[in-house]
């Protein structure tokens, strides 16, 4: 893989003050995502799971720019962006493009299909009149939605229909990459096999890289290449898909992929290793390693420092004293 | 074993703008005492009016269980019974746990007055048993320091908690069938473990038969004995589990089966992805009667005769039954 990495972040943090008391002074933070570092190449997905609150989302919001974060360097495409203002933004916006877990609520209800997909080129300038219908067509086309159906609005789409209209849109300006915040979870598995296929398909052909937002590891295991596990605002593991599946080396990775269910009733519940206890809230995460109250194998040592993301093997990183 | 549980031919069906919908359409299954029966299938396939028509929570203004359907638990006949009879039934002997606890829940009383209350209600019990009553209950869905707990409010909890009060209010009255409408579905993925965990662990202490409506085919695996899949309001296939996973003969359960992007299957040494595979199309409108099998224009075997002759239900033999033409048990 030539050249500058398609997203690098180093550093990132995002809080969230918290105000409170009767001058609404800020009386805390949700660190939502408290220094995280990782790069995207061309054409590669990177995976980014963990369960509600480890800050996946924020991560993906704040390198869209969709939110300002509080500190680390934010470069897409070698270039710094984390400083500019949304005007001089603007140019950058065409190379990252996005798409939701629920696309509806993104689309203007009032607008046709065909002018939702449109809209972003000609947004951009990059075309009008007959050139962007014709494109539209060839959109359309793309991501398996019939043309004739240009005209219809977005309520009169099935749920995977609409997250094909919500692809179309993403790809219209040939973007780079295209951060996907758990785009399939909430469709039906039939549709689900559909969406999947389709950004797979994409990405060979266009060399498009993803950031797969999800917390489903059946899913993640489809599709990324490497993925980077999420716990309270840190990563706490990241390697490659196979690596991670087979050799899991931080304790709370072992304990989600223990947690998962698979289709298989031979596999049965007995004798997995099930973590206690809820994820802590991010306003107020425990001291030093921030999962020392649920670990297995916590030591004393655990509660005081915070475990380094340290390279355990060639693009293996493992945040954990232990190990 | 004899069933606790009787669903013969059931029809639910709702009145819409755009007409009748059948949201279940024909449905019959027993559920044994004791047991875990799982039933899956995809949104509006009608596993939840399923499981609200059992419990007689259909909506009166809109919707109705047909004439012709027949619940009945433990002999009684459950279609007939009056909104009052169900109420001694509901909470009681027969109970249900839902996806989200927080619309369950009073968020303004406290967690012990509730389960009290449906102590009190159904084993007239008085207030302070009631309430010693939900303590030992917290403590049963181990609830750390139950006795402190009994007296916060739903707000104070996390989710996964939340869900262990449930569990403790519909096990409070020692109920016969518990009935789980996706359960785990909003809980995160560890909790969801503790949560399955502890349903499985209560239904051996409790011998309380479990119902468990679920789109997830990794948790019907995992938790259940026998399995009923439904599309499109109809029931498709029935097998006991390991014979569903094994076996699915229906062309639907298969194309499921093969939909879902699998945990436990090694990637090749390249890691390239397999494809998953489609079912293409889309689920029929039930608002218009299908002719024929439901899943057959979607269907890759699908003949004329499917098209236009609903398919009888084919012994496998060892309880594995299957709606299907085409199929070759």
């Amino acid at each position: 893989m030539s050249g500058a990495p398609v997203l690098e972040v180093e550093n990132l943090v995002k809080h969230f003050p918290i105000h409170g008391g009767l001058l609404q002074r800020r009386v805390g933070a949700v660190k939502a995502v408290d220094g995280v570092s990782f790069a995207i190449a061309k054409g590669e997905t990177l995976g980014l799971v963990g369960e509600s609150g480890c800050g996946k989302s924020t991560i993906g919001k704040t390198v869209l720019k969709l939110i300002e974060p509080t500190a680390g360097r934010i470069l897409l495409g070698g270039e710094d962006v984390t400083a500019l203002k949304p005007g001089a933004m603007w140019p950058h916006r065409r190379r990252i493009q996005t798409i939701f877990q629920d696309p509806y609520s993104s689309m203007n209800p009032r607008l046709s299909a065909g002018t939702i997909v449109g809209e972003p080129l000609e947004n951009f300038g990059i075309a009008k009149g007959k050139d962007l219908e014709a494109r539209v067509v060839r959109l359309f086309e793309r991501v398996g939605l019939r043309p004739d159906s240009m005209r219809k609005y977005a309520h009169e789409f099935s749920g995977g229909q609409r997250q094909r209209l919500g692809i179309a849109k993403a790809l219209s300006v040939n973007p780079d990459l295209i951060v996907a915040d758990e785009p399939v979870s909430a469709l039906d598995v039939s549709v689900q096999a559909q969406v999947l296929n389709l950004l797979i398909d994409l990405q060979e052909e266009l060399g498009l890289a993803y950031l797969f937002i999800s917390h489903d590891l059946g899913v993640m295991r489809h599709i990324s290449h490497r993925i980077a596990v999420m716990y309270l605002g840190r990563i706490v593991e990241i390697t490659d898909k196979r690596t991670l599946f087979t050799n899991p080396l931080h304790p709370y990775t072992e304990a989600l992929l223990s947690a998962a269910t698979a289709p298989d009733p031979r596999r049965k519940r007995r004798g997995k290793k099930i973590v206690q206890g809820d994820v802590p809230s991010p306003a107020n995460p425990p001291s030093g390693c921030h999962f020392h109250t649920r670990c297995p194998y916590a030591v004393a040592e655990c509660k005081v420092t915070s475990p380094p993301l340290k390279e355990v093997a060639p693009g293996h990183h493992v945040a954990c004293l232990l190990r | 074993m004899s069933a606790i549980l009787e669903v013969r031919d059931l029809r639910t069906q709702f009145d819409t703008l755009d007409g009748v919908v059948r949201a279940v359409d024909g449905v019959s299954f027993d559920l044994a005492r004791g047991e875990t029966l799982g039933i899956v299938g995809e949104s509006g396939c009608g596993k939840s009016v399923t499981a609200l028509s059992i419990l007689r929570l259909i909506p009166p203004e809109t919707g109705r269980i047909a004439a012709g359907s027949s619940i009945r638990f433990e002999g009684e006949e459950l279609t007939g019974l009056s909104e009052q009879e169900m109420k001694r039934l509901r909470g009681h002997r027969i109970s249900m746990i839902f996806q989200e606890p927080m619309t369950s829940l009073n968020p303004v009383l406290t967690v012990g007055t509730q389960i009290a209350e449906n102590v009190t209600r159904h084993l007239g019990l008085p207030k302070k048993a009631a309430l010693a009553r939900a303590v030992e209950m917290l403590d049963l869905v181990r609830i750390a320091d139950p006795g402190r707990r009994v007296y916060e409010y739903p707000h104070q909890l996390s989710g996964g908690m939340r869900q262990r009060v449930m569990i403790a209010m519909a096990l409070s009255c020692d109920p016969q069938v518990l009935i789980a409408d996706e359960p785990t579905t909003a809980l995160d993925v560890t909790v969801q473990a503790q949560i399955l965990d502890l349903m499985l662990e209560l239904k051996e202490k409790t011998g309380t038969a479990i119902v468990l409506i679920t789109h997830d085919l990794g948790v019907v695996a995992e938790t259940t004995q026998r399995v009923v899949v439904m599309y499109a309001g109809r029931k498709v296939e029935e097998a006991p589990v390991e014979a569903l996973f094994d076996n699915p003969l229906h062309p639907y359960t298969r194309g499921l089966m093969r939909a879902i992007p699998r945990l436990d299957v090694e990637a090749d040494a390249a890691g390239t992805r397999p494809r998953l595979q489609e079912i293409p199309g889309l689920v029929p409108l039930l608002t218009r009667p299908i002719i024929g099998c439901a899943f057959a224009a979607r269907c890759e075997l699908a003949t004329d005769r499917c098209r236009t002759t609903p398919p009888p239900f084919v012994d496998a033999g060892g309880g594995h039954i299957v709606a299907c033409w085409e199929a070759k048990p």
